[in-house]
């Protein structure tokens, strides 16, 4: 009975964060401007041709009925067509999302691990020249704007060294109907400036949160114990400590995870990564407001469904929350 | 209390480099086939459909696919496309014969049948918002094919601009049946024309990929593969140019020139056929943002000639030109570059003169000045929102503190619409000077189609019937004439305040021998020369 509520209770939130998302996210691309002056050419288009072209987008109609149509729509599972491209919103949305997805899980492959492993190391030698280090430069990484880090990546990377290009998505190979580049070489070479520019912030972000769980942890009984009962360093911090200080590191992957997905615009837009967060800042742009609005309701769905999995995961991980069970 | 091995620091960093660093591959230009042309370009493709919208956006990268009946040359004179030549049989009537042996992509022969296809697809079928090429056809009667290589073409009174209207229009194929739909032509159905590049692939927003047309009637072309890269990020291009992932990169910005040059890559730059402006609303008693110095509304200042010549004197378009366009534009006098047809050899840009400009103000009542938002779009054009701030400073030499407002352009449209602006800096294109006259400074007309983008409201009926008089002559000497007369006699009254014409500048790599640049912004294969081997 406890689960089903909790998952009742859980779903019900979700549907109101949508509905909260999606009257936010309408109001607020509504207010931007008047999209019809991006499908004609306001340099050589009629008033007649411009009002025409309001109609038959439905635009004149008043807000909340524009509201409602869309919403009816979304209901009947169409998230309408997009204003630039004329093709169905969520299919759009849909076709960029292999990109973003492998862009995405392959920065989280180096961060985590290597955040991680970094916290654990410094944490473990608290104090000592590549503690001090690693903190500083982390501050560092955290602190510097994502686009500066990713011209410098694509000027060191790219046209200094010659070793990676400077953008795009190289070669693609089919599979499960979608084109993904980690399954080609010249697509993996063209991976990974892009992701080490999403990556390095997050090896900053979670090797301190994995650094401060480490001094917490090792000052607890139970790993005095352990040392005394003559366990390796080895084996309490990967048997004992990481367990214990993966919480807050799962959550933080999570959800950075989601954002990912999500809004790494800066990094997708300087890369020329055709991925769902480019997708989102072009069609703001545009004001191509179905695929705005599509591109917002599977971020808020997706974010629902990575929380709900970061959940799950604490069961799983800390032995805490397992036995409270 | 010592760690175990895997975790010595040292050992970490060599594995990083080894990871990121270790097995690169050569270049990945290697990778590229011999003869492709790879093109960055800011270009966004929008739909497949050559007869949606009247963007550069579509036509530039569509115009490999389809072609047109008349083509522009690069001094936007008339050539012959598909059409071989043309002829008005009478004030209503005009005859175009088509070219022999030209087949479409899937091997269909084309014929006048197909001209007639396109335009009733266009007058009567696509229906709004793909209405954007509606104004070119709509002075069309009726459209026949008496032989499979003669188009006859009855007009709705004189349409002497007929020919120049169709070096817009694309030739695409009858189907077996009804008509093809926009939905149809971006849901896959692969789009057919007699272009030197057949379709192969397009993902939206990304890439665009072009085969040759082994059977073009123009010989064969150049490259067997065209890719264009959808690059928005003007910097992202740059990169991509430097390090020879792409032959050729457009809308380069000009503070990039200079370090592209070092890097071994050629530049090519022309007068865009368009031309940036300052318009006042001259219509309405009072404005938004308009006041005096302690803040009071006054009754609308530009419907004084003095005033507008007043800020037309104190505009500094050196600095535009120099400073903001870094060289790469030209400084305007009216709205094509000198020399283009039907421009004024007598219209130059002047210097400013402040000390005239106070005097001219003093005149018209104002001999301390006023207060304005001198509104604009960011981003849109090359130099926009820093053009407003350098012309706030030139102003402010006579006296009028004007407030830069930029705003997305969107933004700046809607608002513009709404009658939020008092004075904004806007811009247009056109394929001749006519077209701008027509829409730009005309008198608003529904009926007849003009002033579409007179948001000022400027009226001037000797000037309407001049140009109304130009429109009816036929093209030639005799029209560029009558063109650049109305021309020199509207700009006396100063409707608008031209100030540049930017130039699109194009960067390309060793691969490409030259690039012919076009004033209408077009990127295209058919402009490269393969460097020789």
């Amino acid at each position: 009975m406890g689960m089903i509520s909790v998952a009742l209770g859980r779903l019900s939130q979700a549907f109101l964060l949508l509905i909260a998302m999606s009257l936010i996210g309408f109001i607020g691309i509504h207010s931007v401007g008047n999209p019809v002056f991006n499908v004609v050419n306001v340099e050589t288009a009629t008033p007649e041709d411009i009002r025409a072209a309001t109609i038959a987008l439905g635009l004149n109609q008043p807000i909340w009925r524009q509201y409602l149509v869309f919403i009816g729509n979304v209901v009947s599972g169409n998230f309408g067509i997009s204003y630039i491209y004329h093709l169905p919103a969520f299919d759009l949305v849909m076709s960029k999302l292999p990109a973003t997805l492998e862009l995405a899980s392959i920065a989280m492959l180096i961060a985590a691990p290597l955040g991680t492993g970094l916290g654990l190391v410094a944490g473990r030698r608290s104090g000592s020249l590549f503690d001090r280090t690693m903190l500083k430069a982390s501050v560092s990484a955290l602190s510097i704007p994502s686009f500066w880090l990713a011209m410098m990546l694509i000027l060191v990377g790219a046209i200094l060294t010659g070793w990676f290009p400077s953008g795009g998505r190289g070669a693609t190979a089919s599979f499960l109907g979608q084109e993904w580049s980690f399954l080609t070489a010249n697509g993996l070479w063209h991976l990974v400036l892009p992701a080490l520019a999403l990556a390095i912030p997050n090896i900053a972000l979670i090797a301190r949160l994995s650094r401060s769980g480490t001094i917490e942890v090792e000052n607890l009984d139970y790993t005095r114990f352990c040392r005394a009962k003559g366990l390796s360093s080895q084996r309490i911090l990967l048997r004992h400590t990481l367990p214990n200080i993966s919480v807050p590191i799962v959550t933080i992957i999570g959800l950075q995870f989601g954002g990912m997905l999500a809004f790494a615009v800066v990094v997708e837009s300087i890369f020329s990564w055709p991925g769902v967060g480019k997708l989102l800042i072009d069609s703001i742009q545009l004001l191509d407001r179905p695929v705005v609005m599509a591109t917002l309701t599977f971020i808020a769905v997706a974010f629902v469904v990575l929380n709900a999995l970061v959940d799950l995961f604490y069961a799983v991980l800390d032995p805490r929350v397992r036995l409270s069970s | 209390m010592k760690l175990g091995s895997p975790f010595r620091p040292r050992l970490l960093s060599a594995l990083l480099i080894s990871i990121f660093l270790g097995s690169a591959p050569a270049t990945p230009a290697q990778a590229q086939e011999r003869g492709e042309l790879r093109i960055a370009t800011s270009y966004k493709l929008m739909t497949l459909d050559p007869q949606y919208a009247n963007l550069n956006e579509n036509t530039s990268l569509l115009s490999h696919i389809y072609e047109r009946l008349v083509y522009q040359d690069e001094n936007l004179e008339l050539k012959p496309g598909l059409a071989t030549s043309w002829r008005p049989l009478s004030d209503s009537q005009w005859e175009f014969k088509l070219r022999e042996n030209v087949r479409f992509h899937d091997g269909s022969a084309f014929d006048a049948d197909d001209v007639v296809y396109t335009i009733e697809r266009i007058r009567d079928v696509l229906k709004p918002p793909s209405g954007g090429f509606r104004s070119y056809v709509s002075g069309i009667k009726s459209v026949s094919a008496p032989d499979p290589l003669t188009v006859l073409i009855e007009t709705n009174g004189a349409v002497p601009n007929l020919p120049l209207s169709f070096s817009s229009i694309f030739v695409m194929n009858r189907p077996s049946e009804g008509f093809v739909t926009t939905e149809d032509l971006n849901a896959g159905r692969p789009p057919v024309g007699t272009g030197p590049y057949r379709f192969e692939r397009w993902s939206s927003g990304e890439s665009l990929r072009l085969a040759r047309n082994d059977d073009y009637w123009g010989g064969e072309p150049v490259w067997s593969k065209v890719t264009f890269r959808v690059i928005e990020n003007p910097a992202a291009r740059v990169a991509a140019l430097s390090t020879g992932e792409v032959d050729v990169a457009d809308a380069i910005p000009a503070r990039d020139v200079a370090s592209l040059e070092q890097r071994g890559a050629k530049i090519a730059s022309v007068g865009a056929a368009r031309v940036n402006f300052v318009q006042f609303d001259v219509a309405r008693e009072t404005l938004p943002g308009v006041t005096d110095k302690s803040g009071e509304p006054i009754a609308n200042p530009f419907k004084n000639p003095l005033v507008r010549r007043a800020l037309a004197l104190a505009t500094d378009r050196g600095i535009l030109v120099d400073k903001i366009l870094a060289g790469y534009g030209t400084a305007a006098a009216q709205v094509f570059p000198n020399s283009l047809p039907g421009t004024s050899a007598k219209l130059l840009p002047e210097a400013p003169n402040y000390e005239e400009a106070k005097t001219l103000l003093s005149k018209a009542g104002f001999p301390d000045g006023f207060n304005l938002v001198l509104a604009g779009p960011a981003g849109r054009y090359p130099g926009d929102a820093e053009s407003l701030q350098a012309i706030a400073q030139s102003w402010a030499r006579i006296g009028v503190n004007a407030q830069p407002a930029a705003a997305p352009f969107s933004v700046f449209n809607t608002k513009r619409a709404a009658g939020d602006y008092g004075v904004w800096y806007g811009g247009t294109s056109g394929e001749a000077v006519d077209i701008i006259l027509h829409t730009l400074l005309a008198s608003p007309n529904s009926e007849r189609g003009t002033g579409a983008l007179n948001f000022g409201k400027y009226q001037n009926a000797a000037f309407d019937g001049m140009l109304a008089k130009a429109e009816s002559v036929e093209a030639g000497p005799g029209r560029n004439a009558a063109l650049a007369q109305a021309t020199e006699f509207v700009m006396a009254d100063q409707p608008i305040i031209p100030l540049y014409h930017f130039h699109h500048i194009v960067g390309y790599g060793p691969r490409i021998g030259s690039y012919v640049m076009h004033p209408r912004g077009w990127t295209t294969a058919m402009q490269t020369l393969a460097a020789a081997e």
